[in-house]
């Protein structure tokens, strides 16, 4: 699904680099969280997987058609936008050029927010809030879901739904998920995966390998 | 008043005016660019001043030179990534310092005062014909990038993503700002054009609606400024542009206040 060689990235095009050296290869159908320090990288190769920045040396490559991507939680960039959620995931379907305006209350019954199409988007708690980007990133079934720290500034409820969302995503329809995630215990016990970046370097490892070698939580996440 | 043909020219223009102004504005507004507004409209008197010497229609000149500024801000936005305020201190510079040497020159055959104050006097049938062709190509426009303009307001990333060309739409939303400047300058005038883009737009979000919504109430409280502002203005024998922004402040002011005691009501109910 997605497949980095040699990947190097720097804003200005020469050294230091964010990303130095990237190798990773990730087949379909995993679920995949992208964790490290602040400034590691992780943003970045999100950013260079959905094409919002070229590679500056070597390449990164994904078959995926079609890519759905759930952004940071930002209050301020929206507080105030005057924009019911049926009205941003319409102009959203226009954008997609989706025919199909089922595809709207579709994407909503997934996230359990069927109630909430004439809400303003101002109006709606973080959790649900959320919920609508994953319902927005749904729409065209993507065969790649995209998420930057879906659980940030979420209150704990709301966390627990948007995993059970994301997992049943994974394994119900065999979407693969690449999730950057500063929750580890999320990360430990939801993915199938763990892709670990170092200031710019990374190793790919089980859950279990990340919990014992970095952590210290087990697969249950209990801190051991 | 309206067996005037002046005053017949300046109803149609301002009707125009009224849809063009808070349409385009809302995205202004919402993008947080409501100062590229303010500097566009300082851009049009360079454009204004350079066909007055040249004995061009004014409008014309000012929708050419805003657009040119228009498209300079956007490019511009590539070198002063961190400094994005500079912009529009440069494009400021370059346009009234265009506008300041050429009336001191004294190469102009006519007098730029209503052009910086509003007048419904100087507004000519070439005028009108203009004013009607750039609004309807704008709305046009506005109508079929509707949904990529609201995205781009929006959540700019996920607009990229879903493939939109954001780079080539704000080159040509720069153009359709262009547009709704040089519409409104001949009635409002250079120094306030930013109340008619902005104000109707502050007005209807108060209302606390969707965004079809919150366009529909701009576009009606922006004909309600206009309309007042000229009636008063010419009862009161002042220039509608200074005065149709006081109108459009105070409506602004009675939406609020109105606003309030909706909710002082409500709460007192509960």
């Amino acid at each position: 699904m997605i497949k980095a060689e040699n990947l190097y990235f720097s804003y200005t095009g020469a050294a230091p680099y964010i990303l130095g050296g990237v190798n990773l290869e990730l087949k379909d159908g995993e679920y995949v969280s992208v964790v490290g320090d602040n400034g590691s990288g992780k943003s970045t190769l999100i950013r260079l997987i959905l094409k919002l920045l070229k590679p500056t040396s070597g390449r990164i490559e994904t078959t995926a058609g079609r890519i759905g991507y759930v952004p940071q939680r930002s209050d301020a960039a929206h507080s105030g936008f005057p924009i019911t959620v049926r009205e941003m995931l319409d102009s959203y379907r226009h954008l997609l050029k989706l025919k199909n305006r089922d595809v709207i209350d579709d994407s909503l019954r997934q996230v359990g927010l069927s109630d909430y199409s004439g809400a303003l988007m101002g109006t709606l708690s973080g959790g649900q809030s959320q919920k609508v980007m994953i319902a927005r990133a749904l729409m065209g079934d993507p065969e790649l879901l995209v998420l930057d720290e879906p659980s940030t500034g979420v209150d704990v409820h709301s966390q627990k739904e948007i995993y059970s969302i994301i997992k049943k995503l994974n394994k119900e329809k065999g979407m693969t998920i690449v999730s950057v995630e500063h929750n580890l215990v999320a990360a430990i016990s939801n993915s199938t995966l763990i892709y670990h970046l170092d200031v710019g370097h990374g190793h790919i490892c089980t859950p279990a390998q990340f919990a014992a070698e970095f952590t210290g939580i087990g697969l249950d996440g209990r801190e051991e | 008043m309206l067996s005037y043909g002046f005053m017949q020219n300046a109803f149609l223009v301002s009707i125009f005016i009224a849809v063009l102004a808070p349409s385009i504005g809302i995205f202004l507004v919402l993008r947080r660019y409501s100062m590229i507004g303010d500097t566009l409209s300082h851009a049009s008197l360079a454009g204004i001043t350079i066909s007055l010497a040249c004995n061009q229609n004014p409008v014309l000149g000012a929708f050419v030179f805003t657009s040119i500024s228009g498209a300079l801000i956007e490019f511009l936005r590539g070198y002063f990534k961190k400094n994005t305020d500079l912009i529009l201190s440069i494009v400021l510079a370059l346009s009234v310092g265009t506008a300041i040497t050429i009336i001191s020159s004294g190469r102009l055959h006519t007098n730029a005062d209503a052009f910086l104050f509003g007048s419904v006097l100087t507004v000519t049938v070439s005028d009108t014909v203009l004013v009607m062709i750039l609004s309807v190509i704008s709305v046009l426009a506005l109508i079929a990038l509707y949904h990529q303009l609201v995205y781009i307001a929006y959540d700019e990333e996920a607009a990229r993503i879903a493939g939109v060309r954001v780079r080539l739409l704000n080159y040509i939303f720069s153009v359709l700002v262009a547009s709704a400047v040089s519409v409104t300058i001949r009635i409002v005038g250079v120094l306030v054009i930013s109340s008619m883009i902005a104000l109707p737009v502050a007005a209807a979000l108060q209302l606390e609606k969707g965004f079809k919504t919150t366009l529909v109430f701009s576009v009606v409280f922006s004909v309600v400024d206009i309309m007042l502002g000229l009636v008063l203005s010419y009862y009161l024998g002042v220039a509608p542009g200074g005065f149709t922004a006081l109108v459009s402040v105070a409506v602004l002011i009675v939406v609020i206040l109105a606003k309030k005691c909706v909710r002082i009501k409500a709460t007192s109910k509960v």
